[in-house]
């Protein structure tokens, strides 16, 4: 009796408020005042009325009144609540009248749109909802009555309850956590009707979302199981939106949340979500929108899973490590694989989420890693290495994301020390060598565009520099040939490659002394600072990183202007060339180099930067004593890397296969131009004109060679092409003498920076157009340098 | 992982008598002496052999702390069993295993098994409530008791093993209704898969979640 009154008072209060503002909100004192009024009669006819079917009648039309207007809504929430709580507790046996109060309640609680009035006004559902939500004891009576018999009583209810937690989504759930069983009686709700159970679903996904003691709570009352049992029954992927809420709802308890993780795993296990994750291969046709964001749930899952709990806890970790082990022990790699790499038709979220997982699978997990490098995808004839086919993506895809996510996986399989691979083959030779010939290849480009162009190389380096950095092991194979120490220090030094290249070779160098641990005389870091020295000498050694930091700043300060270009044209040379002609800025980088030397790479390279000139500083300054000095940390380094167990024979083999196979595609995007490229473009028409534009262009300069001009008379160019052009259309002769004029613009850069150098620019320029010449030209080019 | 029953445990009593320690001891072997205040509950599980059949328990371990109540008081009624703890070097969370009991009583399923521990039995030179006192307790309210040390690591598994062998003869003498979840105990998963088929116990069988 003290408790109710109470609560008059307070709705008494909230209600002359709420009056308040219905009068400055709508202004219409008349039509409020009716409503007003008419809400009034209702309720005394409710609360005080004898005849029960007068009493239903006047709860019926109340009910209609306020679900339509929004300053009934307001005079209710001032007047009702009292009366129809009471009806609530002392009328349960008429179930029609229970029904009438408890809509009422959840019309009272649903937000009425109107198109007039300000955007800004409070919403009576809202308030209604705060006042509702106040006492604890409105909360616990609502969830009495979901035990009671009959349906729509269960279901208004539990829809009453989803219209609070959305609108006071803190004060409910703290209220419910303090009822006892309250969460119990909830959870019985999943066992409930179908369309009560649905509801219920939705209803526990808004309770556990961030309340971690609601979640474990409800995975103690059993949860786990109903939720995987629900999405049996509605079959999966395959099931409908009840599917995705099991999920998301699933997420909520999982996420950062070891204890609820550990009991899944412990209790349900991982394999039915596997069976939620199982697609047939190339089951192309039923991939239906829901199917797509069903299973972009359970990756959810799996990338929750490998998460672990929350960061902060480093006992937690185990917690991850468990996971990925019993993950892997299911096969989720090959479900990964699957949807990741061999589902082309899949859509692209859910390719690049599975190669996400991927990528968390093996991370930091020998185990995992060596599984993937041993992994075959495709059907057979066309079976090939996992690893190989995510490399494929790299260099084939043309979505930006897909590359980004495809990279991540490589990036972790590489980076991981594997020191028997340098030991049992010499790969990095390899690699060297590859590096070289990209290098030549570039130069038998197009002696008149600029070497900037390439991305072949800086990619190759920053492999390099992923696989020296801390392993000693690799350091000590690339410079078990001389060659190679002299080739990358005529990388760091020769003017011919550009501020990124240098830089990187430089950095190469600078992890051959960092993570040197050889005590070899002529291998040692001493050696290899001393060449540095020597060769390049310090100043410009240590001038080679500002240039390189300068050149990734410029790339990634154009990686947002570029953005829609490098969408399209990520992995095509001649779209390249396309944007090239587009846009006369000299130092453009190619797209894919923003996307590979993203702020990660860029910070990394920023440590290990002065981690080297540090190290390199140190070795001079002792030189006078010792021949070889290793910090005590390298050593301590060396250990461990000895520690890590020798990879087996066969998972070596299959990452030599792979890495060849690296390299075989990198040499063919190098050298092969736009023969290969070009078969896949992206925007066929406009390259035809480019191309068709760039021949014309070819057959102007050689007419200009045949008079023999020292330097190429551009009037006369464009008056030749004009000729020609004129047969086209007047578009195509605007587009030509764009061509031309930026053309020429190259022209007179590269005159005046081949004059610097010392060249003689005239023979050079003799050899343009004779396109058989140009490889000989080339490797004069070389030797000269 | 396949199991003929699954029981669920919690373990409560006043905070710093070594719930936390007690289950870290059964599930992992191991002692902390700096473990850290239980916030709200936390969760561990392990296999154990009653009658030569698998047995899993699922344990919560509760946060001790006054200000907690509310939430462990929701663990209450889903579990077949509960270990009630004391320190026997401090008198009051003995003092206060009445109050414990009320509780359980009150919110718990009534053929919830309580095992009454007396924690810290390795440090018997500061002993504040004797063998005898726990024993009288334990017998006036039918519950069972053991006094153990989760240091040394004595009476733990016998506890637990213990409580689980009671719950498995009620089981037994048909005590607990098992269709109902709400009592803490679930028979072993049926194979429930197609590729299954196997008409043999289900328990063995194991099927595709166990």
């Amino acid at each position: 009796m003290d408790r109710s009154i109470n609560f008059r008072g307070i709705a008494g209060s909230a209600g002359n408020i709420m009056q308040g503002m219905g009068k400055f909100v709508f202004g219409n004192e008349g039509l409020e005042s009716k409503e007003d009024s008419y809400v009034e009669r209702y309720l005394d006819r409710i609360s005080n009325g004898t005849i029960s079917d007068d009493r239903r009648s006047a709860m019926t039309e109340l009910q209609s009144l306020v679900a339509e207007s929004r300053s009934a809504q307001m005079s209710f929430g001032a007047m009702g609540f009292p009366i129809l709580l009471n009806v609530l507790k002392e009328d349960r046996e008429d179930v029609e009248l229970v029904r009438g109060a408890l809509e009422t309640f959840v019309s009272a609680l649903t937000p009425i749109e109107t198109s007039q009035g300000p955007k800004t006004e409070v919403q009576p559902a809202s308030v209604n909802s705060d006042l509702l939500s106040r006492e604890t004891e409105n909360i616990s009576l609502l969830l009495s009555l979901l035990s009671e018999e009959d349906f729509y009583v269960r279901y208004y209810t539990i829809q009453l309850l989803t219209a609070l937690l959305t609108n006071s989504l803190k004060r409910c759930p703290e209220a419910i956590l303090l009822i006892p069983r309250g969460i119990t009686v909830l959870m019985d709700m999943l066992m409930d009707r179908e369309v009560i159970r649905n509801e219920a679903l939705l209803l526990l996904t808004y309770l556990t979302r961030d309340a971690e003691e609601i979640q474990k709570i409800v995975v103690f009352e059993g949860v786990f199981e109903k939720i995987f049992s629900i999405i049996r029954e509605e079959g999966y992927s395959d099931g409908g939106v009840v599917v995705q809420d099991c999920l998301e709802l699933l997420n909520n308890l999982i996420r950062h949340n070891a204890s609820n993780q550990m009991l899944l795993k412990e209790t349900m296990g991982f394999d039915p979500l596997m069976s939620i994750l199982k697609i047939r291969r190339g089951s192309a046709f039923n991939f239906t929108q829901q199917k797509t964001v069903n299973l972009l749930g359970a990756l959810n899952t799996v990338e929750l899973l490998l998460m672990g709990g929350p960061s902060s806890e480093s006992g937690k970790d185990a917690n991850k490590n468990a996971n990925q082990a019993s993950l892997a022990q299911k096969n989720i790699l090959d479900h990964l694989l699957l949807l990741g790499v061999e589902s082309q038709w899949a859509p692209v979220a859910l390719r690049c989420m599975a190669l996400r997982c991927i990528g968390n699978l093996v991370l930091r997990n020998p185990q995992n890693l060596d599984s993937l490098a041993r992994k075959q995808v495709g059907e057979e004839p066309h079976i090939q290495p996992a690893l190989n086919a995510i490399l494929s993506i790299i260099l084939r895809t043309s979505i930006a994301q897909e590359f980004v996510a495809a990279d991540y996986v490589l990036q972790i399989q590489l980076e991981t020390p594997t020191p028997s691979l340098g030991r049992t083959e010499p790969l990095l030779h390899r690699i060297v060598t590859c590096l070289s010939i990209a290098a030549s290849a570039d130069g038998e480009n197009d002696q008149n565009s600029h070497p900037e162009e390439s991305y072949i190389q800086p990619v190759i380096l920053r492999l390099l520099i992923v696989w020296l950095v801390d392993c000693s092991n690799a350091v000590n194979c690339l410079l078990e040939s001389a060659v190679h120490l002299n080739y990358i220090i005529e990388l760091a030094s020769s003017k011919r490659y550009t501020a990124c290249v240098r830089g990187l070779a430089a950095v190469v160098l600078g992890a051959c002394v960092l993570y040197n641990a050889s005590r070899e005389k002529g291998r040692d870091a001493f050696a290899v600072a001393d060449a540095i020295s020597q060769k390049i000498g310090l100043t410009t050694y240590f001038l080679r990183f500002d240039d390189l930091r300068k050149s990734l700043a410029h790339s990634s300060s154009e990686q947002q202007h570029r953005k829609e270009l490098s969408r399209s044209s990520a992995n095509s040379m001649s779209d390249f060339q396309e944007i090239e002609e587009d846009e006369t800025k000299k130092d453009d980088q190619h797209p894919v180099l923003s996307e590979i030397f993203d702020s990660q790479f860029v910070n990394f390279l920023s440590k290990l930067e002065a981690d080297i000139r540090e190290n390199i500083m140190d070795i001079f300054s002792r030189t006078k004593t010792a021949t070889a000095v290793l910090p005590a940390e390298l050593e301590q380094k060396n250990g461990e890397v000895e520690l890590v167990p020798a990879n087996s024979v066969e998972s070596t083999f299959e990452e030599v296969l792979f890495l060849e196979n690296i390299l075989e595609d990198l040499v063919r995007t190098g050298g092969g131009t736009t023969a290969d490229m070009s078969q896949k473009p992206s925007s066929g028409r406009e390259r035809v004109q480019i191309e068709a534009l760039r021949q014309e262009l070819e057959g102007a300069k050689r007419q200009i060679e045949g008079g023999s001009v020292p330097y190429p008379d551009v009037e006369a160019i464009k008056a030749q092409a004009k000729e020609e052009a004129e047969k086209d259309s007047e578009a195509e002769l605007n587009d030509l003498l764009v061509c031309l004029g930026q053309e020429q613009t190259k022209v007179e850069k590269l005159s005046a920076r081949l004059a610097e150098l010392g060249e003689d620019v005239d023979t050079l320029l003799q050899g343009i157009g004779d396109e058989t010449a140009i490889p000989d030209g080339d490797d004069e080019d070389e030797d000269d340098e | 992982m396949s199991y003929a029953y699954l029981f669920k445990y919690i373990i409560i009593g006043d905070t710093g008598v070594g719930k936390s320690c007690l289950l870290l001891q059964f599930t992992d072997k191991r002692f902390r002496s700096d473990h850290d205040l239980t916030i709200g509950v936390e969760f561990g599980a392990r296999m154990i052999t009653i009658d030569n059949k698998p047995i899993k328990l699922q344990i919560w371990d509760t946060a001790g702390q006054e200000s907690f109540r509310s939430i462990t008081r929701s663990y209450y009624r889903g579990a077949a069993g509960a270990l009630l703890v004391y320190d026997i070097t401090r008198r009051e969370t003995f003092n206060h295993l009445a109050s414990w009991l009320e509780d359980a009583r009150q919110h718990a399923n009534a053929n919830m098994t309580v095992m009454l521990i007396g924690n810290k039995c390795d440090l018997s030179h500061r002993r504040a409530v004797s063998y005898e006192e726990g024993e009288q307790f334990a017998k006036e309210h039918g519950l069972v008791f053991m006094e153990a040390s989760a240091k040394t690591a004595q009476n733990v598994e016998e506890a637990f093993i213990k409580t689980a062998g009671t719950i498995y003869k009620k089981i037994q003498d048909g005590i607990f209704d098992l269709s109902n979840e709400s009592n803490g105990i679930k028979p072993g998963y049926t194979v429930h898969n197609s590729s299954g088929g196997g008409a043999g116990s289900s328990s063995q069988a194991g099927g595709c979640c166990s």
